[in-house]
């Protein structure tokens, strides 16, 4: 009986390394790993940066950090028509070191002097790499928290939906019958409700932090579509010659549903959770950017605040405060997405290059 | 077969009223009313606030309004808007609907065509280098931030350059002087385009059934230009002629909010043909087809691609359904005043009638298109219908 | 007249565990009207060589040497472009598995008028029918097949369909790569007896692919024996049946049971064929030859001599004694 055992962990293990061998063939796979590597890299380097010291926790700090950085500025007073000779635009004056007359109350100085103002936000310096926002707080730090809730969330829903779709969806084209009726009627109920105004009504009333909010999008995903998909997917192995032969050897629907069914079914799941987090990390941006969840620091938050700030329409001038979170979603979510493609290739020899 | 049918429709029904008071409680959930600002109103006497409550029966308990608003639904009866009264929600579900309709059939439509010839021709170079740069283009693509996205596409060609308008779906001063609405110009803009796509689509099955090739191209080429020419003439003509600047007006506001959501929808089509043209790439007709001497080219498409076909309608059918859905972000960033919009408004303001209104549309509109695919799924793979009872 | 002359032929495929020599040094000639076999077991490379006369090979399949000749011209370098207007029209090809070599949302009549028109472009539909309407009452099939989709016929009729499909655009050679094997036999029966009908109807060239020696006796003329990617031995059927030299061709033809006389234990050959990635020179059938002597040596370099009028054999340099 041990040797038994010894004999199939060496075939999971052989299996493993053949499939890692695979993956690493797909380019589009390699591709999206390094990817998701270089941001779960980021993830941890704000822990190590504050354990180590390196950066001071109450000016880096993502949400409550504060950076003081003083600078001269020249008191202007911008003109009522453009183009002059000084500008071109209504949106260049003030320019990056001007200030406008109109917006100074606490001063009494005039045209033609300098002042010394904070600057916020302030653009890409040595000690902050990516500027700092309207608040001083630092926007590389921001970054690699929005990594860290990123990964958390995705992870986490990912899982929990990827697990609850299995269970029932295996459930559903085992046992047949009522089971399967129900099962998929409330699929389909599920995917009746529109999922945004859905997200709406649910932050309206509760409270959404990252756990909350990982287990409502968790929940909704799991009982949704890819029940059905999962379920077609047992269904077509159950028909298999083996599973016959299974249940005429004696073993039990248990036993059958664990050893026979659920391995067969393994690869869809995990295509289907790697592409969940890039829902769950989109869907939770979305949620930020419209300014819905109570969540202390995320990207789509850094977009929310540029937006309601009103430095979106301001083009390249702060182009920090913009462009790197969206930029991170981006990429983070391409990244999973790349991932998943080579996860296929893995399991589908048809799609593969040779 | 159709004991098969029956059995559905019946859950279906079934499923529909579940959907209908899951909705009205989730709906109730949300604090607060429709009328709370009643209250901040200083002039007002608090017994006002009272009787309108009254007025709208949101007095009476949660189960005894569910009951009530299933009974009304059930005899058509859909109430009236709360803030934009006396509308009822079938007018301004009417109003609203064609806009979406507008924007997102055209969205589709081009994202559909191109991303299908895009993944087409990738599956066809796999390998190549250009592939896999175009392939990671593409997921990038899919996978954008969206709203970041379509504000990036405001500020660049709206503001910045000046080239198309910022939000809105007309300028109201060119509308001061219409005799007419922007509704009935979004009905006829709607039919136009119904009317080609039907005209087109037939040219094109009937003829598939002319046996040289190159006459085919000529032919469909051919009817691209009378289509053209035709268009042209309806809409120079009697009433039309008159619409037709202020359905010009419309257009130049569509074409921002179309071109961003084409960018991030054909990749999603283009990533699906592009795996499923790999699969049929392997399979033994292909080779036979090599063997045949036809040129790359035509195995490409008329072999490979015709077989990708299936999977790719099945999921622009899906897509079709979650218009609405997608709607709400596109339409609260560029202002388009659409179904989505209406929803979204309707469920901040609580604004039960209208809410329980559009959602009842989608979900009756998802439940059909599901039904259809589950339909024809059972039909062209009997295996799967005796397995399952659902 | 020679319609075939393959010389020297080498092909190779590049896999992820090393460079597969699945073709090594195959000459042989095929006249005009004669029916050539060549027989061996699975994986010997004789589909190989059938998909190299086409050039059809997989992506990672290469021709590092060598000559096909086909009705004077050398088909090997040709471009694409040149290489679509022989296939077809000059060579076919019957599949193994031909069953599923129709598309399946194409109807069949479609199917085979779209290798017409790539070949006779001037051609109307109702010639091309007519033809094809000939070709099946060839093969035997009905008429109403034209307008049927490929599911809907069963698999001796789709199998017949391939060899009109075959036949469509009057090529000089055809090949058949185990074109009955996915057959039961009274089907198989049938098969065979139509392609050798249409063989003499239309005086046909033939390569026939099997592993199946009782079908090659059958079937062919003149025949060849492969093993490890290498032509064995290779003459007239009737010659190589009578008289085999190879130690590999004695076996395989023992090893076919005797429907008359005793029953006799069945003999096989022990042992698997080599692996074709390491490159091994000699004789690749030394380690599982029965008739091994002790003056055998297996690393001598091998090659094809004459033993008798035509008949060929793969002999190393000590075995020439």
């Amino acid at each position: 009986m041990n040797n038994q055992k010894n004999i199939a962990k060496e075939i999971r293990r052989k299996a493993i390394k053949k499939n890692w061998r695979l993956f690493r063939r797909s380019k589009l796979g390699m591709i999206g790993l390094y990817i998701v590597i270089f941001f779960l890299f980021l993830t941890i380097l704000q822990p190590i940066l504050f354990i180590t010291g390196v950066w001071n926790k109450g000016v880096y700090d993502p949400v409550v950090g504060y950076s003081e950085q003083f600078q001269e500025f020249l008191v202007v007073e911008c003109p009522k028509e453009y183009p002059t000779e000084k500008y071109d635009e209504r949106s260049d004056c003030p320019g990056r070191t001007e200030v406008n007359i109109k917006t100074l109350f606490y001063s009494d100085a005039q045209v033609g002097e300098t002042i010394i103002q904070n600057l916020q936000p302030a653009p890409p310096s040595r000690q902050h790499i990516l500027g700092t926002d309207s608040l001083g707080r630092d926007v590389f730090s921001q970054i690699m928290e929005g990594s860290q809730v990123a990964f958390v969330l995705g992870l986490l829903s990912a899982t929990l939906g990827v697990g609850i779709s299995t269970i029932l969806g295996t459930i559903a084209a085992f046992f047949g019958g009522r089971i399967d009726a129900y099962l998929m009627r409330q699929s389909d109920l599920i995917l009746m409700l529109p999922t945004l105004p859905l997200l709406f009504i649910i932050s309206a009333f509760a409270e959404l932090k990252i756990w909350h909010l990982a287990v409502v999008l968790g929940t909704i995903g799991g009982l949704g579509g890819s029940v059905i998909t999962i379920k077609s997917q047992a269904l077509q192995v159950k028909v298999k010659p083996f599973v016959d032969s299974a249940r005429i050897t004696g073993g039990s629907r248990m036993n059958i549903l664990f050893s026979h069914v659920l391995p067969n079914v393994a690869p869809l799941a995990l295509l289907f959770m790697v592409f969940s987090v890039t829902g769950a990390i989109a869907s939770e941006s979305v949620l930020s950017f419209l300014g819905l969840l109570n969540i202390d620091m995320s990207w789509g938050l850094m977009i929310y605040l540029a937006q309601v700030e009103g430095f979106i329409f301001s083009g390249m001038k702060f182009w920090w405060l913009i462009l790197p979170a969206g930029l991170s979603v981006t990429f983070l979510t391409g990244g999973f997405y790349l991932v998943g493609r080579g996860l296929d290739e893995v399991f589908n020899p048809r799609l593969r290059d040779r | 077969m159709y004991k098969y049918i029956f059995k559905r429709v019946y859950q279906l029904i079934i499923v529909f009223f579940l959907f209908l008071i899951t909705s009205y409680v989730l709906f109730d959930s949300i604090p607060g009313n429709a009328f709370q600002n009643l209250l901040l109103n200083p002039d007002l006497p608090p017994e006002a606030y009272e009787q309108v409550i009254k007025l709208y029966g949101l007095d009476k308990p949660l189960s005894e309004r569910v009951f009530l608003y299933v009974q009304n639904f059930l005899q058509g009866d859909f109430g009236y808007s709360y803030k934009h009264y006396p509308k009822t929600p079938i007018e301004l579900i009417s109003q609203r609907l064609p806009r979406t309709l507008m924007l997102f059939a055209m969205v589709n439509i081009i994202a559909f065509y191109t991303g299908f010839l895009i993944g087409k021709i990738l599956a066809w170079r796999r390998g190549s280098k250009s592939e896999t740069w175009i392939t990671v283009t593409s997921v990038f693509s899919y996978t954008i931030f969206y709203p970041w996205f379509a504000l990036m596409m405001l500020w660049f060609f709206g503001y910045k350059l000046d080239w198309l308008p910022i939000g809105k779906f007309l300028y109201p001063e060119k509308w001061y002087d219409a005799p007419f609405d922007s509704d009935v110009v979004f009905v006829s803009m709607i039919k136009f385009t119904a009317i080609v796509s039907i005209v087109q689509i037939i040219v094109y099955i009937y003829t598939r059934n002319i046996e040289s090739l190159s006459m085919r191209r000529n032919v469909r080429f051919a009817s691209f230009i009378i289509i053209a020419l035709a268009s042209l003439f309806y809409w120079n003509n009697g009433e039309l002629l008159i619409q037709k600047p202020y359905a010009m007006d419309i257009a130049y506001h569509m074409i921002l909010p179309i071109f961003t959501v084409t960018v991030v929808a054909f990749a999603g089509t283009a990533l699906l043909t592009r795996t499923t043209m790999m699969e049929v790439m392997k399979d033994d007709f292909i080779l036979t087809a090599r063997a045949k001497g036809l040129s790359q080219k035509r195995i490409r498409d008329r072999h490979a691609a015709r077989n990708a076909l299936l999977p790719v309608v099945t999921s622009f059918i899906f897509t079709i359904v979650t218009i609405i859905d997608g709607s709400v972000l596109t339409e609260t960033i560029f202002s388009w005043p659409g179904m989505g919009q209406l929803i979204l408004q309707s469920v901040l303001e609580e604004d039960i009638p209208v809410a329980m209104a559009s959602f009842s549309f989608i979900g009756i509109f998802a439940l059909v298109a599901h039904f259809i695919a589950d339909i024809s799924y059972a039909y062209l793979d009997p295996r799967i219908r005796i397995q399952s009872q659902g | 007249m020679n319609i075939l002359e393959v010389k020297n032929l080498n092909m190779s495929y590049k896999t992820i565990d090393g460079e597969v020599e699945a073709v090594k040094d195959v000459s042989f000639t095929v006249k005009e009207g004669e029916s050539f076999g060549i027989v061996g077991e699975s994986g010997c490379g004789k589909t190989s060589v059938a998909m190299s006369l086409l050039q059809l090979q997989a992506d990672n399949g290469k021709i590092t040497n060598g000559e096909i000749i086909f009705d004077g011209t050398n088909i090997v370098g040709l471009s694409e472009s040149e290489l679509r207007e022989v296939r077809w029209s000059g060579i076919s090809i019957v599949f193994q598995g031909a069953m599923n070599s129709w598309n399946p949302v194409v109807k069949i009549g479609e199917q085979i008028r779209e290798a017409m028109r790539e070949h006779y472009p001037d051609k109307t539909k109702e010639e091309n029918t007519t033809k094809i309407l000939e070709l099946f009452g060839i093969v035997g099939l009905d008429s109403s097949v034209i307008d049927r989709f490929p599911h809907e016929l069963s698999g001796g009729m789709k199998q017949r369909a391939v060899i009109a499909l075959a036949l469509s655009c009057d090529p000089k050679l055809i090949i058949a790569d185990e074109p009955t094997t996915a057959l039961d036999v009274v089907i198989q029966d049938q098969i065979l007896n139509e392609i050798r009908k249409v063989q003499e109807v239309l005086g046909l060239s033939l390569i026939y692919i099997s592993h199946d020696i009782a079908v090659i006796a059958e079937m062919t003329d003149n025949m060849a024996v492969m093993y490890a990617g290498r032509i064995v031995e290779r003459g007239p059927t009737k010659e190589i049946f009578a008289n085999p030299r190879h130690s590999y061709t004695k076996s395989l033809l023992e090893s076919t049971p005797s429907v008359v006389g005793d029953k006799v234990k069945l003999k096989s050959l022990e042992g698997e064929p080599p692996s074709l990635i390491n490159k091994e020179s000699g004789c690749s059938f030394a380690p599982r030859c029965p008739y091994r002597e002790d003056s055998c040596n297996p690393s001598l370099d091998m090659e094809l001599v004459e033993i008798g009028t035509d008949h060929y054999v793969d002999i190393c340099s000590a075995g020439k004694s």
